[in-house]
């Protein structure tokens, strides 16, 4: 599971509502937990809110903008789009100092080079995180019976800020920063409910740490969200072992791992034949279902860093083109598709 | 590859064995007039298709001479052209001894092709020698490189961990590095070298000090750039710092060169010699660490923020313009 802004607001209005409930009438307040439903989808803005749940919400409307409408827009509509995202940001800060997935958004947009953000993020994240466990520590006495959930959700803008940190600290080559800051996170949230996981997956096989990848592997059925079973192993895990045996040259095996991608994702040959890079999702990895032919096209977009390694002529990498080669899909055929 | 050296040395030791014990004065004796005519000396079809690689090498070298001048349409057409001759050679050279080993490899090279496919057909090679040959024998000098007839072996193996290397196959790169060191620690075929990128590139600290040290910190192109780019990739800039002026100061037109990539062509069949510190040992350098660098797509932009660094590829920008 990845983040979904949309779903994220509703509960946080959803336990913001609970909590105004009588609870010496619990028929009253089971009447009225049924209604919120219908009141959030027609008018949400009357539900009672603090100025933190108002700038998530404008947080969650830029997402929207960003993650899932700017890369279907035409050229001349991504300039207003991106205008107006920023300006739903800068509303959310004026309304939250500390709404930290704003702050992380705006920099996103900001800062070009994937050094400059990266190092916007690692030198922030203490600060974000101090501030979030404060958050998370408030919420679980504020909300009693629902401690958890508000204590989770007051931590989600960290666990966004430092997996986007690992996410980028692999991109930018730094494959040993990418492991401890997944470490931290799944310590922080066995659950790992924002996969970062998965980018770790991709770091132990940069650092070709087969040994490593296992570990991870291994303690991925623990308690996560994402409830995927071990049988149905994630197409990072399953790509991360086909760059590490393509690089112990056991290509017998690494065509197994290859199978078991196309065997467990719909539409699989020609995603890893045209290998797209994608960009990133701003808020977070972007939600797409578990084993669909999206996560997909997600995990081989992020595994670029695998693919496109090594010295060869065609500027695929050579993992990429030995991937493609395996697919059988003729390489004007992906070409025509992308 | 310096095949005429090679080849005397060859010619000299077989014809002294037929000949009985030589004093070392009669060993010199011999070797000097091995090296005036030693077409003479070629007893067996061994060294008749040694003779022959090392005149495909002499050819193949003046002809980047001449290529260097041409543009680029006309310098890939010269290039192809010369490539195939060099494999005509190499075919020539294997009808008179179809187990010569640097004519095999030299084959392979200049196909040029992808480090996968080349890797295989490599290995392939690897693998016949070893049935044919046996393991590589180390004299009592500890050093296989003292053989001159394990040269080729060795050369094959350097080839194999710059193939893995390229391939993005760094573990494999570092223990093909690590099993020549071991057979040959001279190492004039600079594993260590090879050795040291793909120890950054794993952000294996401990593996390129203990690396360092092994050759008593003597330093060289390949060590700095590693050092810098782990450093990098490692998120201790101040450290990265030091290691990559460390290297623009000691290795010249470093700077220059990390800056403005240039073209190197394939080696043939192995590392070009250079004089240490010279331009050409940064060049070969910055050329090999090529994959690396760009698998942390910023350490150039962020290296370029550094003045000194700056003032230091463009001293030499300056330099190179007022000597041409």
């Amino acid at each position: 599971m990845s983040f979904d802004p949309r779903r994220e607001d509703y509960l946080r209005l959803g336990l913001r509502f609970a909590r105004t409930l009588d609870s010496k009438d619990p028929f009253g307040a089971a009447r009225a937990i049924s209604t919120f439903s219908r009141r959030y989808d027609q008018n949400r803005d009357a539900l009672p809110q603090s100025d933190g749940d108002r700038a998530f919400h404008l947080v969650a409307e830029a997402t929207d903008l960003i993650d899932y409408q700017l890369p279907f827009a035409s050229d001349e509509a991504v300039q207003p789009l991106l205008d107006n995202a920023g300006k739903l940001l800068d509303e959310a800060l004026d309304l939250d100092a500390h709404c930290h997935d704003a702050t992380r958004m705006k920099a996103a947009a900001e800062l070009l080079s994937f050094e400059s953000y990266y190092r916007f993020l690692e030198a922030n994240a203490p600060a974000v995180r101090e501030s979030c466990l404060r958050r998370r520590d408030a919420a679980r006495e504020e909300f009693g019976a629902r401690a958890d959930l508000a204590g989770d959700i007051a931590l989600r803008p960290y666990l966004r800020w430092a997996s986007t940190e690992a996410a980028k600290a692999l991109i930018c080559g730094r494959y040993t920063k990418t492991i401890e800051l997944a470490d931290e996170l799944l310590e922080l949230d066995p659950t790992d409910q924002c996969d970062v996981r998965f980018t770790a997956a991709l770091a132990f096989a940069k650092l070709e740490d087969e040994a490593g990848l296992e570990r991870l592997a291994r303690g991925r059925n623990v308690r996560l969200a994402s409830s995927t079973g071990p049988e149905h192993a994630d197409a990072w895990l399953l790509m991360a072992r086909v760059a590490l045996a393509y690089k112990r040259r056991d290509l017998t095996c690494a065509r197994e791992w290859l199978a078991r991608i196309t065997e467990s994702y719909p539409h699989a040959l020609e995603t890893l034949s045209r290998q797209d890079e994608l960009p990133d999702g701003v808020f977070a990895r972007l939600a797409v279902a578990p084993h669909s032919e999206d996560e997909l096209i997600l995990a081989v977009s992020e595994a670029t860093v695998l693919l496109q390694e090594g010295r060869d002529e065609n500027g695929r990498g050579t993992l990429g083109a030995w991937v493609a080669a395996q697919t059988g899909v003729p390489a004007d055929a992906s070409a025509r598709r992308a | 590859m310096d095949a005429s050296d090679e080849l005397v040395r060859r010619l000299s030791l077989k014809r002294s064995d037929k000949l009985g014990h030589l004093s070392p004065e009669g060993f010199a004796e011999l070797e000097r007039s091995v090296s005036k005519n030693p077409s003479l000396f070629v007893d067996d079809e061994h060294e008749a298709a040694f003779l022959e690689v090392g005149k495909a090498l002499a050819r193949i070298e003046d002809s980047r001479d001449e290529e260097e001048n041409l543009d680029d349409d006309a310098y890939l057409r010269a290039r192809r052209h010369h490539l195939d001759r060099l494999v005509a050679d190499c075919d020539r050279a294997l009808s008179l001894d179809p187990g010569c080993v640097d004519a095999r490899l030299l084959r392979v090279l200049a196909a040029d092709q992808d480090p996968n496919e080349a890797l295989g057909l490599l290995l392939e090679l690897q693998q016949e020698v070893e049935e044919q040959d046996g393991p590589l024998v180390v004299p009592d000098s500890g050093d296989a490189w003292d053989d001159v007839f394990s040269r080729p072996r060795l050369r094959l193996d350097a080839a194999v961990a710059r193939t893995c290397f390229d391939g993005a196959r760094y573990r494999l790169a570092e223990s093909s590095c690590r099993s020549l060191i071991e057979h040959a620690p001279s190492d004039l075929l600079g594993a260590r070298l090879t050795c040291s990128l793909a120890l950054a590139r794993l952000e294996d600290e401990k593996g390129l000090n203990a690396l360092d040290v092994r050759f008593r910190r003597a330093g060289n192109a390949w060590m700095h750039l590693s050092r810098a780019l782990l450093m990098f990739k490692l998120d201790r800039l101040g450290a990265a710092q030091r290691a990559i002026m460390g290297f623009a100061n000691l290795c010249e037109g470093g700077a220059y060169l990390l800056v403005h990539p240039t073209y190197v062509d394939i080696y043939l069949p192995d590392r070009p010699s250079f004089k240490p510190g010279s331009f050409e040992e940064s060049l070969l350098a910055v050329h090999e660490a090529d994959p690396i660098v760009v698998d942390t797509p910023d350490f150039v932009a962020w290296a370029s923020t550094l003045p000194e660094f700056v003032a230091k590829a463009q001293g030499f920008d300056d330099g190179a313009d007022a000597g041409w």
